[in-house]
């Protein structure tokens, strides 16, 4: 009788806490359930069938993978999005570790209004963004164009860029887009990482004689080192859902040999112009396959460097 | 050469004698320039509203605001009801923060710190939804809202999906994991606490600064939302301020001054509100990231 | 029990958060309104009008929702199937080959009080035909129509050299290859400047002057070998490769200050797009007149308006059409919108036929732009001309920049479409 009290006291505890945990979640749980692993349970479905709203849909298997495969503009658009990706991932985290190192300095007037404000772009809607940015990069009388002129760049061929008709122009300037609004936020994240560093570390080293940029890169960048790799990883899976920068920037074809067009943006064309749901749900499939893809090797990379420290 | 260097970045290498700089020049110019790259485009904003379009259709365009403002504006209420869309969208966004708030540390605390069965499981799934894009989902939930939920041009069609959402389940995990301590639980358990007591007198004040910054994103997330929105509300009576601002295009072009003017007037109030609770956005972002 | 409470605590937000989000919704007042919704994109509904609408008729209200042209058409079709529709849908020109034929879905007007067939008398013959269905069904009445004429710069075209009454400048483009000439010989002359705005406008000028576009008769894809579609590729193709043209995007910003700056020295300009230039280029008032287009008349642009068969207020619908393509409103809307009117008997009213616009030089607006509507010949619609549009408006784009050679982009464009449709 006493032994199994015991032993009911022992094994109590632990179902409480299954059911405790459960209720705590099950809300989300019914909630996400429905409206959000539904729909990708849906789509997933979706993918193998010809759907259009209107005429009705029919099976067809594999076939929209198959199209996927052999569709030069799904691999263009890869490329697309990989390239608008660094041109904005690479400048945004060289800036805001500039600026988070100066936002660092203990002895910065006005702190709270220099970190406030950097906020602002990120709250700004994406359209007036795309808006202002359009006009900035116009080809006869956009802002860029008229500084680089002035700059005297024609003398060295740069002259009357189209930011919208060439390739590379185009990705520099959606992807200036996107460090616009993301630049404060990121300052934010790294200038808390940064606040977190020991100080002591930096007294030892400038007594051992490292100038101001020497600190900089042989302590901070090291214990940044976490934060990098989040950063790294968070980047690469928004990196690859961008669309609302090209979309708003030039319309929904990606320019006229979708120089622009970006997974998202091809997905979303193949809705609105092709009325081909059952390509876009494929589309979509191949995106979330790639993001897991390169979220295991951010993952893999990343624990080989923290573990190569330890 | 070396001067021109020295005044830039304060040091006093050629000179011991003269004081260093405790903060560089250059980092204020830098501080500057970014200030005035982020608000310059708030401003352009203005100007465009403001002026007519003849007047921003000229180079060098005009670079101060004109008198059109309230002329603009007039249009504008005209062709939307700007004030409604600005209250649905504040009713709507304080709604779906309250409730992500609710739902979303209920349930990071579920998996930091209880145990129930499929919490790994369950937990890569919601990372991986995470992973498709949100355009495809868009069409699969109108043919539910249209077809089984009868929502349509209902707010509820907006406000319950957007309820739960995996970032900030994720988000709260985090910060419940960092900031609330398991000796703490394990001495309110001790001391008597019964389970849902713990969780509202310990551990919710612990993380209620991170919880608010979740709420402010939430916030601003369906703020600036227009995709879905713009698919699902039909009545201009119920639109939320992004689609009341598309209201404003032409059919083959774009009247930029009427457009401006109502991007402007969807952008004042969370400028308003970023005045109020910048602070804590800022720190709470700070907050969020340290653990990181 | 403690589960229970707190099963009890999350049930009650759920419930909450749903009926506050539902509670937010307003409730339609039980009152005798009758409220009509409309789907529309840009400027095809004038709140001015609807306000009119809605004073001579006190019962009823009138929402009308805006999206872009895409988004319309697609938030149509997911919709149609449903009752989720609007009483009201608005279609644009490029879109009608595919609604059109969606008999199921689109009350036939013809078979409604008063029968559309009474109506079709007053119309354009061959707008009207847009939306008629292939078995006959009327599925649409038409709103307006583009037209298509030739607005130049009366002084650029004088330090050009060039003769500057519109009667001398229509004569020196009777066909489309001497408007290439004319070009040429611009261009040559002033450095730097163009001669057209974009020379994509004359792909779909030309395209629509054929007497077949994308498709045949029997709804058979004919883009690929249909003499007049490969004509206008290549009179575009040609304008862009003897820099004719610029590469701005119509509309954009940059196209605004280029239209100040003189920067162009022609535009095909549909009706309403005057009224764009006289917002947009204010101070160029006096400096334009309008001549003919090359070829025959043109089109560019119109949309119509049809009732989706699960409309909840099909009756009410189909008065407020009525009323709003009449011969008063679409006089209205051309007076104050330069939109110009599908009902034919307007042609000949001097505030409409007989419209002069000093802005323009008194170039008789009225008349040029009937006449244009008047001598377009009718063309089959067909379901995929929106795509077949941007896919060779893309190959024109890669032309125009130079990116590709005409006949490479024309390979393309076709080999894109035929995957794109399939």
């Amino acid at each position: 009788m006493a032994l199994l009290k015991r032993e009911k006291s022992k094994v109590a505890p632990k179902n409480k806490g299954d059911r405790w945990g459960l209720a705590y979640v099950s809300p989300f749980f019914i909630i996400f359930g429905v409206f959000g692993l539904l729909p990708i349970l849906f789509t997933v479905y979706v993918s193998f069938f010809h759907w259009d709203p209107l005429a009705g849909h029919n099976f067809i298997g594999l076939d929209n993978f198959r199209n996927l495969f052999t569709d030069p503009y799904f691999y263009r658009a890869v490329r697309n999005t990989f390239s608008i990706f660094l041109f904005s991932f690479v400048p945004q985290t060289i800036l805001a570790l500039l600026l988070a190192n100066f936002l660092a300095n203990p002895h910065l007037k006005f702190k709270v209004f220099w970190r406030t404000i950097l906020l602002v772009p990120w709250v700004t809607s994406i359209l007036s963004v795309a808006i202002i940015f359009s006009e900035l990069f116009g080809q006869n009388y956009g802002m860029v164009n008229v500084a680089m002129h002035y700059l005297g760049l024609s003398h060295i061929g740069i002259h009357n860029v189209n930011w919208v008709g060439q390739t590379i122009p185009s990705h520099i300037a959606i992807a200036s887009m996107i460090v616009y609004r993301n630049l404060g936020y990121a300052s934010l994240i790294y200038l808390a990482s940064m606040l977190a560093i020991p100080r002591d570390l930096y007294e030892s080293a400038s007594l051992d004689g490292a100038s101001k940029l020497q600190q900089f890169r042989y302590v901070t960048i090291p214990q940044l080192k976490n934060t990098l790799t989040f950063m790294l990883i968070v980047g690469t899976i928004g990196g690859l859902q961008t669309f609302l920068e090209p979309l708003t920037y030039g319309g929904v074809q990606g320019g006229d040999s979708r120089q622009f067009s970006t997974l998202a943006l091809y997905l979303y064309e193949q809705i609105i112009i092709n009325n081909k749901l059952g390509y876009a749900a494929a589309i979509g499939v191949a995106i979330t396959l790639i993001t897991i893809m390169i979220s295991g090797v951010n993952f893999l990379v990343t624990r080989r460097i923290s573990g190569s420290e330890a | 050469m070396r001067n021109l260097l020295e005044w830039f970045t304060g040091s006093n290498a050629s000179d011991p004698t003269k004081k260093r700089r405790k903060v560089s020049r250059t980092a204020y110019i830098a501080l500057i320039v970014f200030t005035f790259l982020s608000i310059f485009p708030l401003y352009w904003l203005f100007v465009v509203a403001s002026n007519s379009n003849a007047e921003i259709s000229k180079i060098p365009p005009s670079l101060v605001p004109g008198p059109n403002f309230f002329k603009e504006l007039k249009a504008v209420y005209a062709a939307v009801p700007l004030t409604n869309a600005l209250v649905n969208t504040a009713l709507i966004a304080l709604i779906v923060a309250a409730a992500q708030v609710f739902f979303c540390t209920m349930a990071g605390f579920a998996y930091a710190k209880l145990a129930f069965p499929g919490k790994k499981v369950s937990l890569v799934v919601i990372i991986g939804t995470m992973m498709l894009p949100s355009q495809l989902g868009i069409v699969v939930l109108y043919i539910m809202m249209a077809d089984f939920f009868h929502w349509i041009n209902d707010f509820k069609a907006i406000v319950i999906p957007s309820m739960i959402g995996a970032f900030g389940v994720f988000w709260m995990r985090q910060i419940i994991d960092a900031q609330v301590p398991n000796e703490l639980l394990e001495a309110a358990k001790i001391d008597g606490g019964k389970n849902f007591r713990i969780y509202r007198s310990v551990v919710v004040p612990i993380i209620a600064p991170s919880a608010l910054v979740l709420g402010l994103f939430s916030f601003l997330g369906t703020w600036n939302d227009f995709l879905w929105p713009s698919l699902v509300l039909n009545s201009p009576k119920r639109f939320t301020i992004q689609v009341a601002v598309n209201q404003l295009n032409g059919t083959y072009t774009v009247d930029y001054a009427l457009k401006m003017c109502g991007a402007f007037m969807a952008t004042l109030p969370l400028l308003l509100l970023f005045i109020f609770v910048g602070r804590r956005l800022v720190t709470g972002i700070m907050d969020g990231a340290v653990k990181g | 029990m403690k589960t229970a409470k707190l099963g009890k605590i999350w049930a009650a937000g759920v419930a909450l958060f749903s009926i506050v989000g539902g509670v937010l919704a307003p409730s339609s007042h039980a009152a005798a309104s009758t409220t009509i919704s409309i789907w529309t994109y840009g400027n095809v509904i004038d709140p001015a009008l609807v306000a009119q609408y809605q004073k001579l008729h006190p019962t009823i209200k009138i929402v009308a929702k805006k999206s872009d042209l895409d988004g319309n058409a697609q938030a149509l079709r997911y919709a149609l199937p449903s009752s989720a529709v609007p009483d009201i849908a608005a279609i644009e020109i490029s879109y009608m080959g595919e609604f059109r034929n969606y008999t199921q879905y689109l009350t036939d007007l013809s078979t409604l009080t008063p029968s559309a067939s009474d109506l079709k008398a007053q119309y354009l013959p061959w707008r009207w035909n847009d939306m008629v269905a292939d078995s006959g069904q009327v599925l649409g009445i038409p709103t307006d129509v583009g037209g298509l004429a030739v607005a130049y710069r009366v002084d650029l075209f004088k330090k050009a050299g060039l003769p500057t009454d519109p009667t001398a400048v229509s004569a020196l483009w009777p066909t489309w290859d001497k408007f290439i000439a004319t070009g040429k010989q611009y261009v040559a002359k002033e450095k730097g400047k163009a001669f057209i705005d974009i020379a994509q406008t004359i792909y779909t000028a030309v395209v629509n002057q054929g007497a077949q576009k994308y498709y045949d008769a029997s709804g058979n894809l004919v883009y690929a070998n249909n003499p007049n579609i490969q004509a206008a590729f290549n009179y575009t193709a040609a304008a862009s490769q003897a820099n004719l043209g610029t590469n701005v995007a119509q509309y954009s910003p940059d196209w605004n200050v280029g239209l100040n700056k003189g920067l162009y020295a022609t535009v095909l300009a549909p009706a309403w797009m005057l009224q764009y230039i006289k917002q947009y280029a204010p101070k160029t008032s006096g400096l334009w007149n309008i001549a003919t287009l090359p070829g025959s008349a043109g089109n560019q642009g119109g949309s119509a308006l049809t009732i989706p068969t699960h409309a909840a207020h099909a009756q009410e619908a189909w008065d407020f059409i009525r009323w709003y393509t009449s011969a008063a409103q679409q006089k209205y809307e051309f007076v104050h919108n330069l939109t110009f009117p599908t009902v034919t008997s307007l042609y000949s009213d001097p505030a409409v036929g007989g419209l002069k616009d000093p802005f323009f030089n008194n170039a008789p607006i009225g008349k040029i732009y009937s006449s244009s509507v008047n001598s377009v010949q009718p063309f089959v619609l067909g379901k995929k001309d929106r795509l077949i549009d941007s896919t060779i408006g893309q190959a024109l784009s890669r032309v125009q920049l130079g990116k590709q050679l005409p006949q490479a982009a024309w390979t393309q464009a076709l080999s894109d479409i035929h995957r794109a449709i399939n």
